[in-house]
């Protein structure tokens, strides 16, 4: 009994370390956090930031985990919406750059100085994709 | 020492077909002031139709140019061991059509992409799950929180970019700005370390007979 709880203890701890290292190595290899406090010049915080991913993924996994209501008004998700967008918005701006899209397109079609018309058809694409997905396709 | 002069390529620089290019055009120079002035004004190679979109300059063919019409000056390199000259012909107009097909292909192969992810991640059972577990009530379809994510994706996108609030917020290169530049340099370097053969040869040949 106690071999098996020491057991299931180990595996679920490993299981733990090995996720939560990937996402962070993930979202360090994708730059959001650097380039959120180049944005805010907030570089004296990062450790902080550090403590919201952290405590953002436990809070995740428990809520996952358990059954827990909190009955608050509606209106408190359309924050929560937000700051979830523009999260997965920097996730995918930053997959895009990774993968060096925008220079070798704006080059090929002689558009270095206007990128931006470009990054706006991705971005118009993504708003009008999800906003798609969610009020029509979902009940195809 | 009164010859001895500092020269230091550019890393790159741009031309027009027909041009002559100058040594001023291509490097700096440090040194005596009358050296100098001299040595700006060393005309050293022409762009031709023939160069394409770049050519390749090598310090080695600037010094044998140089001490060919100044024997007597001595030369110290300082920087980069060539330089690498875009010739710009003169802009053909973007095509309209062809800008469209790509902006088109961009739009809906984003949307395509952020749907395939919705899906693949169950984004909606997360979705229902996270309003469930705010609201305490269940819909199938969590609207108010879901156009709110549509929304800040695109702004997530845009403010990873820095391309709205760019001189507003900081002066820092955004991400797309350092990301051209590297390309740019990739393909400078590339073409240095690739095609300073073929250049050097024509440059001899111009070399051995004196204008």
């Amino acid at each position: 009994m106690v071999l098996e709880i020491l057991v299931t203890a180990l595996i679920g701890l490993g299981g733990g370390l090995a996720v939560g290292s990937g996402l962070v190595a993930f979202i360090s290899v994708l730059g959001i956090i650097p380039r959120l406090v180049q944005l805010s010049k907030t570089y004296q915080a990062i450790h902080a930031y550090e403590i919201a991913v952290i405590a953002g993924a436990m809070a995740g996994s428990f809520a996952t985990l358990h059954h827990l209501e909190l009955h608050l008004p509606r209106v408190v998700t359309m924050p929560i919406g937000l700051a979830a967008g523009i999260f997965v918005g920097m996730l995918a701006a930053a997959l895009t750059e990774v993968l060096n899209v925008f220079p070798i397109l704006a080059k090929r079609i002689g558009l270095e100085k206007n990128i931006i018309i470009l990054v706006m058809a991705i971005v118009l694409g993504k708003i009008v994709g999800s906003l798609f997905h969610w009020l029509f396709f979902v009940d195809y | 020492m009164a010859n001895q002069v500092y020269l230091q390529l550019f890393a790159s620089t741009e031309a027009k077909v027909g041009q002559e290019l100058y040594l001023r055009d291509i490097a700096r120079l440090e040194g005596e002031e009358e050296t100098i002035q001299r040595l700006l004004h060393l005309p050293l190679y022409t762009i031709s139709r023939q160069d394409n979109t770049h050519v390749v300059i090598d310090i080695l063919t600037v010094l044998q140019k140089i001490h060919t019409a100044y024997p007597e000056i001595r030369i110290m390199n300082m920087g980069p061991r060539q330089i690498v000259v875009e010739t710009t012909i003169q802009r053909k107009k973007m095509n309209l059509v062809l800008f469209c097909f790509v902006w088109f292909l961009l739009f809906i192969g984003a949307a395509l992409a952020i749907m395939n992810f919705h899906e693949d991640v169950s984004m909606l059972a997360v979705h229902q799950k996270l309003y469930h577990l705010v609201t305490g009530e269940n819909d199938p379809h969590p609207l108010m929180l879901q156009i709110p994510y549509s929304i800040g994706l695109g702004l997530g996108m845009i403010l990873f970019f820095n391309h709205i609030f760019k001189k507003r917020i900081n002066e820092e290169p955004s991400p797309l700005e350092i990301e051209m530049y590297q390309y740019k340099q990739d393909i400078e370097q590339y073409l240095a370390e690739t095609e300073t053969d073929r250049s050097s040869k024509t440059w001899s040949l111009k070399s051995s007979s004196p204008p």
